[in-house]
């Protein structure tokens, strides 16, 4: 349990009333990378409110991805359970997706056949996946690099919805046979990661699943990157009604996905202040500009610039209980630590630095 | 009648919500009323008189006789009348504008025109992503009038656009005419990659060869009455707009991934 201000070792209390001061000091003070349990995030957001500043999430120009989708198009979603039950035919889509969630073969039961479906068998394809990945967990595969795959999956709609395209030899063989495959599935799953392909991407991604469910049932399952990633986001729905990237500026929460690019507001001279969070791992800021910075991160974190206060704290599930949201299961639970420390939990943290805060800001 | 004329003091120091000074919401004010508009965006209080020397005049049409990067929501929702800007501006300019004209001498942000319905909006430089195109949580993009760049566009340029006029002059970035629902949008510049991704219906005119999509087939030579007339139509705002209206025209109808009703046209 350590803290420090300017580098030099100091007790919490000191720390907190040293954040606090820079932070009510600032012009525009901004709470980036977010890492944390959805405690730390209701305490970060809470002291945003108080501070009338922003926040923003490490992982936002991934996340918004699904997001933006989401709120402009719309999308059929579902969770591994029903996917490892009754999916018998699955259409893995772009690189890296055993990487971005290793124990997905085991919790989907890739191997196994549905339990709840008539098919004997799990038909699996992948669409575009890295060297070596498709043969792993005994996939079809159909190549397409990163920069092919937007192509590769409009090829695969105008398949399915039988239309001529200038597509031709092996792969609009390969496209044809599968969108045959897709459409005499009983129970189709599409599976990808926003870590691996663009909005327009998932938009038709999603059209595709729309467009198979004309004539069976097919539903969507966007691979979730852990960390508490969706945790922090749906925290920040209920507490304000919009995702991450959401600034208090003029009292009530605004939300602009440019404008509140925490890396943005401070190259740009707008943020002068930032409060980083980093408690699963060693990520550190990735803005150039030395604005004051306060912590709050794991002992082994390498920065760029040494903060102004510095705490180290306990990693949610690890060092302390915490709630946070399970892809296995897509909801929330109770992770125990596994292995149980004094470090402290980021909300205890923030809950330190609000109360050293002497201002208070006028609600608009 | 002379115009309202606004003159930066001091560079701003936070982003300015401009949204406010629109002709019919400061037609009858005094410049008293007006210097006291609040326009920021953050803790720090700012008023219009704080930041700008004011020139009383009529509101119908409206000076900004210095620009800067911060001017966010100049002209967003303006109905009638008349804004100009000597000079860049910031994001979301000319949003879900109605009616009237807006003219933007030098650069602007993301999302310049974004859901715009009528009136038009000219900008002399480059714009931003997503020209015309719809904010989070939105669903359509531009719907009517006219929207003019004489510089580049950035990505996405008219995602979504559903109704009117977008006319680049300038090249523009990837993904140009995402998602189009109707409309025309013409390029005279290069475009990016992957130009009318998911578009329904509507119609892209790029001057320079692209690269298309295989989602996008060949129909071969077109000759329509209505490219010419339209071409006249835009003969007042670009000469070269109307250059490639009148050549033979080459048609692409796409994305046969969606709806397949959208067209796209190249020199022949």
């Amino acid at each position: 349990m350590k803290a420090f201000v300017e580098g030099a070792e100091v007790s919490l209390e000191t720390a907190a009333a040293a954040a606090a001061r820079v932070l009510e000091q600032a012009r525009q003070p901004v709470i980036a990378g977010l890492a944390t349990d959805s405690a730390g995030a209701r305490a970060a957001i809470l002291l945003a409110e108080r501070l009338h500043g922003a926040y923003d999430h490490m992982a936002s120009d991934i996340l918004l991805r699904d997001i933006d989708v989401l709120r402009q198009a719309g999308r059929l979603l579902t969770t591994p359970n029903d996917v490892r039950l009754r999916a018998d035919c699955l259409l893995l889509i772009g690189p890296k997706l055993l990487n971005i969630w290793p124990g997905l073969a085991d919790r989907l039961a890739l191997a196994a056949s549905p339990r709840l479906s008539e098919a004997k068998a799990r038909k699996i394809f992948w669409l575009g996946p890295g060297r070596g990945e498709a043969a792993e967990i005994g996939a079809a595969e159909i190549t397409a690099t990163p920069a092919a795959l937007p192509l590769a999956l409009a090829g695969l709609r105008a398949a399915v919805l039988e239309r001529r395209i200038r597509i031709n030899g092996a792969l609009a063989q390969k496209l044809t046979e599968l969108a045959e495959t897709l459409r005499a599935a009983h129970f189709g799953a599409i599976l990808w990661s926003a870590e691996s392909i663009d909005r327009l991407a998932i938009e038709m991604v999603q059209g595709l699943a729309t467009d198979l469910n004309q004539k069976t049932r097919f539903t969507t399952l966007p691979l979730d990157s852990g960390k508490n990633v969706s945790g922090v986001v749906q925290t920040s729905g209920w507490m304000t009604g919009f995702p991450v990237r959401t600034g208090f500026g003029r009292g009530y929460p605004e939300h602009d996905t440019w404008r509140f690019n925490a890396t943005r507001m401070i190259e740009s001279d707008e943020a002068d202040a930032a409060l980083w969070i980093s408690a699963y791992g060693d990520e550190a800021p990735q803005w150039k500009r030395q604005v004051p910075m306060i912590a709050l991160a794991r002992p082994q974190t390498r920065f760029p610039y040494a903060p102004r206060v510095r705490f180290e704290v306990g990693a949610p599930g690890q060092d302390h209980d915490a709630v946070e949201y399970a892809r296995d299961i897509a909801t929330f639970t109770l992770a125990r630590a596994s292995a149980p420390s004094d470090a402290p939990r980021v909300a205890d943290i923030l809950a330190l630095i609000e109360q050293n805060l002497t201002k208070g800001y006028e609600a608009c | 009648m002379n115009p309202l004329v606004f003159t930066l003091k001091v560079t701003p120091p936070q982003r300015l919500d401009l949204s406010g000074l629109l002709p019919h919401l400061l037609n009858g004010k005094s410049s008293k009323d007006i210097a006291a508009l609040e326009i920021g965006t953050t803790r720090e209080k700012v008023t219009v008189g704080d930041l700008f020397r004011i020139r009383s005049g009529s509101a119908d049409e409206i000076r900004f006789e210095t620009g800067s990067e911060r001017f966010d929501g100049i002209g967003q929702g303006l109905q009638g009348g008349r804004i100009t800007v000597a000079g860049d501006v910031g994001i979301n300019a000319g949003r879900r504008m109605t009616g009237g004209e807006l003219i933007i001498s030098g650069h602007a942000g993301p999302y310049a025109g974004s859901g715009m319905a009528g009136g038009r909006l000219e900008i002399l430089g480059d714009a931003g992503d997503f020209l015309g195109g719809p904010r989070e949580g939105e669903v359509n993009g531009m719907s009517g009038g006219l929207l003019l760049v004489r510089g580049t566009a950035g990505q996405r340029a008219g995602d979504r656009l559903r109704r009117g006029t977008i006319l680049i002059e300038g090249d523009a970035g990837d993904w140009v005419g995402s998602r189009l629902i109707a409309g025309t949008l013409v390029v005279l510049g290069h475009v990016g990659a992957n130009p009318g991704y998911l578009m329904r219906r509507g119609t892209i005119m790029l001057a320079k060869p692209p690269t298309l999509t295989p989602t996008f087939i060949d129909c071969g030579h077109f000759s329509s009455a209505f490219a010419a007339v339209f071409g006249r139509f835009l003969l007042a705002e670009s000469r070269g707009a109307a250059r490639l209206l009148r050549a033979p025209l080459r048609r692409f109808a796409g994305d046969m991934a969606v709806l397949g009703k959208g067209e796209i046209f190249v020199p022949a």
